[in-house]
């Protein structure tokens, strides 16, 4: 990976892995409708609100930084996003999820209800929009829901989702792939593989196999990621 | 809220025609040609002949074809037969059908070279034909510049395309056609560029990558014998390849036309000053690192990530440096993205 120019502001753009294989399914779900900007990469520690030359030279040591190239993986890259928030906020929001980790069964099933803290003034509360989350390996799910939005964008990602990993195999694609896949609910339901395959040649029961899970409020911004383990059985 | 949706007059798609070198490492001339002794001796050698820009042996990782000669004969001349059973069947023959259909795209049709009364009709032909990748999408009409040289070296030809005196394109079937003249970069020298009874140097066929260059015209300027032995290998494509590579100059340009979606972000001055990032808040409570960011925040963007309905990443653009964002500026960055 190497590092871009920074003595002129220049924009280095590419697809994503994500892009790439919705452009390839030629179905319409390659079409860019909305944007997010993140500032990855950035240690606001280094930013010193004490510096001595004043106020000009506070971001003096994140303004020269030079950046990285684009990382195509879409589960690697916008992983803190900026959010629109009423000036004077104090206090940011964050996802509870109940679990810091999940370790599933082949076959165990969970429902997870995320919560956002410190949204709007309000102490707790479910994001009107829902909760994305993104599984990186989708191979690790037998089933991947989301439920209570009923927009119809959450609808038909859900479906995709849900054909991606092979519950409707009536569509074209390719399955047991290691690529995302992204779900859109108020809860969302997970259910742990029980392809052995996945763990390996010569694994026996107990063997574990990891990817991660990530959520972001939709309205919020708020993001969390967190592993999820699936623990051989058979 | 994190994600904004793009209006109508934000994302504007684009179409630009791009000409380029067409040779590889952006070189705009070849003045020296290789062969590859495996390629010749193996099966496609009896069809064609590949040229490299760099020595197939000397540098192996380096050396990438450039063009491809093949020699191609309605009589089956100039190549032994396929089978002695089935006398003529040959790869020359193989070849000149392949042409034929191709171009023509008529096989009771006939390749013609030159125009008006100094035309010929030919039953043999060189075909050129330019790797895909070298060319991109078309040969740049006006920029095939070859020199041919008789092994004697006495005798040079400098033929180019005929594109700059032609007032509208001409077509073959549809593909679009150039008669290849005596000249440079795409005018002719004299009054066509022909030769005397002969036609055309031959057919210059942009939108194929393909030069088809006529044995009768290259004989009688250059003495470039072709031989039309019958059940013989004529070993025509080295004849011509030996005549390219003492000619020392082979020029030509690839044209593509690429269709590019500007992306225009547009970030208000209030909004996008508030980060999630982990630093940007201290501990597990979401209270901000600094006592100023509170109504003063400043952010520092450094990624630009564009989503379908979906939610779902599907271009990411970075920024060369860090853009400061707070409430009392506003950005506008302009992402591209080809196709």
């Amino acid at each position: 990976m190497g590092y871009l120019n920074n003595q002129v502001v220049t924009v280095d753009a590419i697809l994503t892995k994500k892009g790439r294989q919705l452009l390839a399914r030629n179905d319409g779900s390659f079409r860019i409708t909305q944007f997010a900007v993140a500032d990855d990469e950035i240690d606001y520690t280094l930013y010193n609100p004490n510096h001595p030359s004043g106020s000009t030279f506070y971001g003096e040591a994140i303004e020269n930084m030079p950046l990285l190239e684009a990382f195509p993986n879409d589960t690697q890259i916008m992983k803190y996003k900026l959010a629109t928030l009423p000036r004077g906020t104090a206090k940011l929001p964050i996802l509870d999820l109940g679990y810091s980790a999940i370790t599933l069964q082949q076959g165990g099933t969970l429902a997870i209800t995320p919560q956002t803290l410190n949204y709007l003034g309000n102490q707790s509360i479910n994001e009107t929009s829902g909760y994305s989350c993104t599984v990186a390996d989708i191979r690790l799910l037998s089933t991947f829901t989301g439920i209570g939005i009923n927009t119809p964008a959450a609808q038909t990602q859900n479906q995709q989702s849900s054909t991606a990993i092979g519950q409707n195999t009536s569509v074209n694609q390719t399955l047991g792939t290691d690529v995302s896949a992204t779900i859109i609910g108020t809860q969302i339901n997970l259910r742990g593989t029980t392809v052995n395959t996945l763990y390996g040649a010569g694994t026996t029961v107990g063997a574990q196999i990891r990817t991660t899970l990530t959520f972001v409020g939709i309205d919020s911004g708020a993001r969390i990621t967190i592993p999820l383990t699936i623990t051989r059985t058979s | 809220m994190s994600f904004k949706r793009f209006e109508t007059q934000d994302i504007v798609i684009s179409s630009d025609s791009i000409t380029g070198p067409a040779w590889s490492n952006g070189v705009t001339a070849l003045t020296s040609f290789f062969t590859s002794s495996i390629q010749a001796a193996g099966s496609s050698g009896d069809y064609y002949l590949d040229v490299f820009q760099s020595d197939p042996i000397v540098a192996p990782d380096t050396s990438v074809t450039q063009f491809s000669i093949a020699y191609c004969d309605s009589l089956g001349s100039g190549s032994v037969n396929f089978n002695d059973a089935v006398p003529f069947r040959t790869p020359t023959l193989s070849n000149f059908g392949q042409y034929r259909t191709l171009v023509l795209e008529d096989e009771n049709s006939e390749f013609i070279f030159g125009d008006n009364t100094n035309l010929l009709t030919a039953s043999n032909f060189y075909a050129i034909s330019v790797d895909r990748a070298r060319y991109k999408e078309a040969i740049f009409p006006g920029s095939f510049n070859l020199t041919l040289s008789a092994s004697n070296g006495f005798k040079k030809i400098h033929l180019t395309d005929n594109s700059n005196v032609l007032a509208v394109n001409t077509f073959l079937g549809s593909t679009r056609v150039m008669q290849v003249v005596s000249g440079s970069n795409g005018t002719p020298v004299g009054v066509n560029g022909y030769v005397e009874a002969s036609g055309s140097y031959g057919l210059f066929l942009p939108d194929l990558g393909t030069i088809l260059l006529n044995p009768a015209a290259l004989s009688q300027s250059l003495h470039l014998n072709t031989s039309r032995s019958r059940d013989l290998s004529g070993e025509n494509e080295d004849r011509l390849f030996q005549a390219i590579k003492d000619g020392a100059n082979f020029s030509l340009s690839s044209q593509e036309t690429i269709s590019s979606d500007f992306v225009f972000v547009r970030l208000r001055n209030s909004e996008f000053n508030y980060s999630e990032n982990p630093s940007f808040i201290s501990g597990s409570t979401g209270e901000l690192i600094y006592n100023n960011f509170i109504n003063q925040p400043q952010v520092y963007i450094t990624t630009v990530g564009m989503y379908n309905d979906s939610n779902e990443l599907l271009a990411v653009a970075k920024l060369s440096r860090p853009l400061l964002k707070d409430f009392t500026k506003e950005a506008l960055v302009r992402v591209k993205l080809d196709f």
